[in-house]
């Protein structure tokens, strides 16, 4: 009101005065500017309230205009038909198969049928719950029968469903029981590569669709690969060979039976090019039907555990020849060259011993046939810490395998922080630090190489890798050279087979407490192994977990009586698959020829 | 009381009251509920039950109230308007007592002969005392805070009883609405600017705290609040309607498929498509230019109302007539957008064409209103 004039009093002096002297009656005067003044008031009143309105009315033929302009992009946009739109357009169907080195299908999908209800369509709902409780027992005949008469719009019953199943549904007649394409994720060989197909779930769903998802292994390694429209469904090709795979399980099953190992795992690699021929995890399970995670018990002992890629061991002695290798690399040694092994070193509380006492020095290339934990420690401590660390670093130890698996970094070794000089003697002979079993055979490949470090890889190679030279050839060489002798002369004796020539070296290591030191009676035992002997092409690893031979007197838990000959079953029974002649001719018992009477 | 008291003498009075009375609006009015009409022909499969029949019947009945009321003195239900404004409170909490519980909220009293939604009565009796009350305060007096404060009160009371029903679309539509009327009685930008922004502040702040560690709700409320702004992230819950609804929009093209012919809204693909969704099918069989021929009635009424509100000198009869082409066009603009993926899904029903009874009823009421403060301004 501040923008108000003067406001003229209600009675003027000056014309009541002048009134009185006419002889008016002066209240007139009062009545009349009260009557403008309230016009005045009701005026101002007027333009704001128009103004308001006009504001109104603005506001009104915007939305009128929205309104307007949105239907004619409806009507616009759409001439004719009705566009094909349905719940789940986005999804991408096609996800493409996994196959092996030779073509071979790993895994597929199939067409079937999701099952749900729209309930408010329906006629007989009780009827139809009934019905479908006795197609699948396994749903709830109440729980259905709720769904069905509740306020659901809506209401999943099965996700997949087989066509007998499908027919079974549509004979009941219910017109709110209703179908839809779903596309499911086939394993046709069931639990073979189990553990590096890993499996597939479902992700977003429609009832027009479904995403199929990757939920572990190369599935979920490669799951943006294998839907991504651009690659045309074009299988993905493995460097497994599902021959080879299917009698390396059955082999490394059999073995963990009769070694009474409660896990098992084998990997068998190319030691040029580093392609995992066949992997191996026990025990298994089938990727079609995925169990869920286990609540309890040690996850490590879970089925889906992939003991190859994410269990991390003490590996044993089997790192004893990287120790000589690395000393031969450096020249610090000769395989000739002798070592003080008087022992046990005493260092701080603990005691490095041997086995066996196999006398006051030997020659490198001894130390690694017999297996002499002293020896290697004395390699050791001529190498030094650093050098150490190197050369491990160099093979790949001290980091998560690049294997194509979504599990793989998980495998991350477990080493030591404060890495002292005992740390240097101990890995020497493979305690104090934890690799996995995948680790170890391309550390061995790398050996098998010439030296060349390799990779290991799930996808089909066609050319050999060139890695750094970890070690000189000349090195590696005289390692194999003692690889081979170990099984010829040395621990590894029952890997001594017709046919072909193995070398390797066996790995015995006492399993860790949870709760601190060591089990008395429980190893890790590991053959790791490479052929033919005399031009490395192929390395195996095979590791079994708390074996145990009982054929003796006492029971015996070295990996020369147990993973060794498990692994030289296996190469026995892949040797030909592979396409390798046999190169040793077997030694003819004495008196029975075929053509002898 | 009004300072603008005029010549009972100078309006009509008697039988001649029908001569007076809004004529153009009327007509309007039958136009629409003729769509209406039509539209519940064709989806209930060209059969006049169960919805066209029922529908012309209550079509009928809220004429005659519009007309009864509409020969009221409009003197007279402004002095009723506080009695209207509180019998209606009185009906809500009844509601909440002994209320009828349909499709998953409380909304109905039944009175016998019909089922009475009093949220829709509310809609009308709360822009009633909204009038009164600034048709009674001195124009100095509009903006003082305390003056404002009164006004909000009547507002938010049943807003939040409607809200308890719980009834969301409504509640949204009464605050608009009794905002809207305190925005034309003049009071000061500056409380609408205050609130707007303390509205946008809130949303704002609720948002940005998403996925921080001081998040204002839980995660579960911000999903619904994405399917509620979005409803095409849940394509076979809450989104299902506005994905059929598309689908039926873009069927209908610039003609449409012709009177009956549609065959999204009949073959069932649709429910509520005799409610709240039935300009679905309208669009579908009358295409564009059916959907726009019945937008443009409705710019018309409220084209109709804002004249008569303009040209009237009572203060109260303005507002009044405002206040309820206000509310009128928050029904149609709010259904409308939501049917074409404009707005969230909230249940507001199309005005005068959907199916229901209370809506139209109470709506032709407030219509009377309209038409009694037409005949009975002063000249």
């Amino acid at each position: 009101m501040t923008d108000t004039p003067l406001r003229i009093p209600l009675r003027p002096l000056a014309r009541i005065l002048e009134a009185r002297e006419k002889g008016e009656n002066p209240d007139a005067i009062e009545r009349e500017n009260l009557r403008l003044r309230h016009e005045e008031m009701r005026d101002r009143a007027r333009v704001r309230a128009e103004g308001r309105i006009l504001v109104l009315g603005a506001v009104f033929a915007l939305a009128f205009m929205t309104i307007g302009v949105k239907m004619w992009m409806v009507a616009e946009s759409e001439p004719a038909e009705p566009r094909t739109s349905y719940a789940g357009m986005g999804i991408v169907a096609q996800r493409g198969d996994i196959v092996d080195r030779q073509g071979r299908v790993l895994a597929t999908n199939l067409d079937t049928f999701s099952l749900y209800a729209h309930p408010h369509q329906m006629v007989e709902p009780r009827r139809a719950a009934e019905e479908l409780a006795a197609i699948f027992p396994d749903l709830d005949r109440e729980r259905l029968i709720k769904d069905f008469t509740g306020s659901r719009r809506f209401v999943w019953i099965r996700r997949k469903i087989s066509p007998e199943q499908r027919q079974a549904v549509h004979d009941i007649g219910e017109p709110g029981l209703l179908f839809g394409p779903r596309e499911m994720r086939l394993y046709p060989n069931g639990a073979i590569a189990a553990h590096i197909l890993g499996g597939a779930g479902y992700g977003e769903e429609g009832v027009a669709a479904a995403e199929i998802k990757g939920t572990a292994g190369i599935e979920r390694a490669f799951n943006d690969y294998l839907t991504d429209p651009a690659n045309g469904g074009r299988p993905l090709q493995l460097s497994l060979d599902l021959t080879v795979q299917a009698a390396a399980e059955e082999v490394l099953y059999g073995g963990m039976r009769l070694m009474n190992a409660k896990g098992a795992t084998s990997i068998l690699m190319d030691a040029h090019t580093g392609e995992i021929i066949s992997l191996v995890s026990l025990p298994d399970f089938d990727p079609n039907d995925r169990p869920n995670p286990p609540t309890e018990g040690h996850p490590d002992d879970s089925p889906l555990f992939n003991r190859a890629v994410q269990g991390v061991y003490e590996l044993g002695s089997t790192f004893k020849i990287f120790t000589a290798a690395q000393a031969l690399d450096m020249g610090i040694a000769n395989p000739k060259t002798m070592v003080d092994i008087r022992g046990p070193i005493r260092w701080g509380r603990h005691t490095i011993k041997d086995f066996h006492w196999y006398g006051k020095e030997l020659s490198v290339e001894e130390i690694i046939i017999k297996s002499s934990n002293i020896g290697t420690a004395r390699l050791a401590e001529q190498i030094g810490i650093e050098r150490q660390k190197q050369f491990l670093a160099d093979l790949g130890l001290f980091e998560p395998t690049p294997v194509e698996l979504s599990e793989a970094p998980s495998g991350a070794p477990l080493i030591q922080k404060n890495w002292s000089e005992l740390t240097t003697m101990t890995v020497s002979f493979g305690h104090g630090m934890s690799i996995s079993p995948l680790h170890l055979a391309s550390a061995y490949a790398t050996i098998a190489n010439d030296g060349r470090r390799v990779r290991p890889t799930l996808l089909r190679q066609d050319t050999p890798q060139v890695g750094p030279q970890v070690m000189s050839a000349a090195a590696a060489r005289q390692a194999q050279t003692m690889l081979r002798q170990v099984v010829t002369e040395g621990t590894a004796s029952f890997a001594d087979i017709d046919f072909y020539s193995i070398s390797g070296k066996t790995g015995t290591a006492d399993k860790p407490k949870p709760t601190g030191g060591y089990y008395k009676d429980k190893t890790i035992s590991t053959f790791a192994s490479m052929f033919p002997a005399h031009d490395p092409q192929y390395v195996l690893i095979v590791t079994l977990d708390e074996a145990v031979e009982t054929s003796g007197k006492d029971p015996r838990r070295t990996a020369g009586w147990t993973a060794t000959p498990v692994a030289a079953e296996l190469i026995t029974r892949i040797g030909p698959l592979l396409g390798l002649r046999p190169e040793i001719a077997p030694v003819p018992l004495a008196d029975i020829t075929l053509t002898s009477n | 009381m009004s300072f603008l008291e005029y010549n009972v003498k100078t309006t009509p009075s008697g039988i001649r009251k029908v001569l007076y009375l809004n004529w153009p609006l009327t007509v309007l009015l039958i136009a629409v509920a003729s769509f209406g009409f039509l539209m519940l022909y064709s989806v209930a499969g060209g059969s006049l039950s169960p919805w066209a029949e029922p529908q012309m019947k209550r079509f009928v009945l809220g004429m005659v109230v519009m007309m009864f009321i509409a020969m009221v003195p409009i003197w007279l239900w402004r002095n009723l308007s506080v009695v209207a404004y509180l019998g209606s409170l009185v009906l809500l909490l009844a509601v909440e007592f002994f209320g009828a519980v349909g499709m998953g909220a409380q909304r109905w009293i039944d009175i016998g002969f019909m089922r009475l939604q009093p949220s829709e009565l509310t809609k009308i009796t709360l822009v009633m005392v909204l009038a009164a009350y600034y048709d009674a305060l001195p124009l100095n007096k509009t903006s003082r805070p305390l003056w404002v404060i009164l006004p909000v009160v009547l507002i938010l009371v049943p807003t939040y009883l409607v809200l308890r029903q719980p009834d969301l679309g409504t509640a949204l539509l009464l605050m608009i609405g009794g905002g809207a009327v305190m925005f034309m009685a003049g009071v000061h930008w500056a409380y609408f600017a205050a609130v707007v922004s303390a509205g946008v502040g809130t949303v704002a702040a609720v948002f940005q705290s998403r996925g921080t560690d001081w998040q204002l709700i839980k995660d579960y409320q911000f999903r619904r609040i994405d399917t509620f702004i979005d409803p095409s992230n849940d394509p076979l819950g809450a989104g299902y309607h506005i994905t059929q609804a598309k689908i039926a929009l873009g069927s209908g093209g610039w003609t449409g498929r012709g009177f009956m012919q549609g065959t999204q809204s009949r073959l069932n693909f649709l429910p509520e498509k005799h409610t709240d969704f039935i300009f679905t099918t309208l669009a579908e069989e009358f295409g564009f230019v059916g959907a726009f021929s019945l937008l443009a009635l409705y710019a018309l009424i409220i084209i109709f109302c804002v004249q008569s509100a303009l040209t009237n000198k009572d203060r109260f009869a303005s507002i009044l007539t405002l206040g309820i082409a206000v509310t009128f066009f928050l029904f149609f603009a709010v259904n409308m957008s939501m049917v074409m993926g404009l707005a969230p899904v909230v249940g507001v029903p199309l005005p005068l064409v959907s199916y229901g009874g209370s809506a139209m009823l109470v709506l032709l009421a407030g219509f009377g209103l309209v038409q009694s403060a037409h005949v009975h301004r002063p000249r």
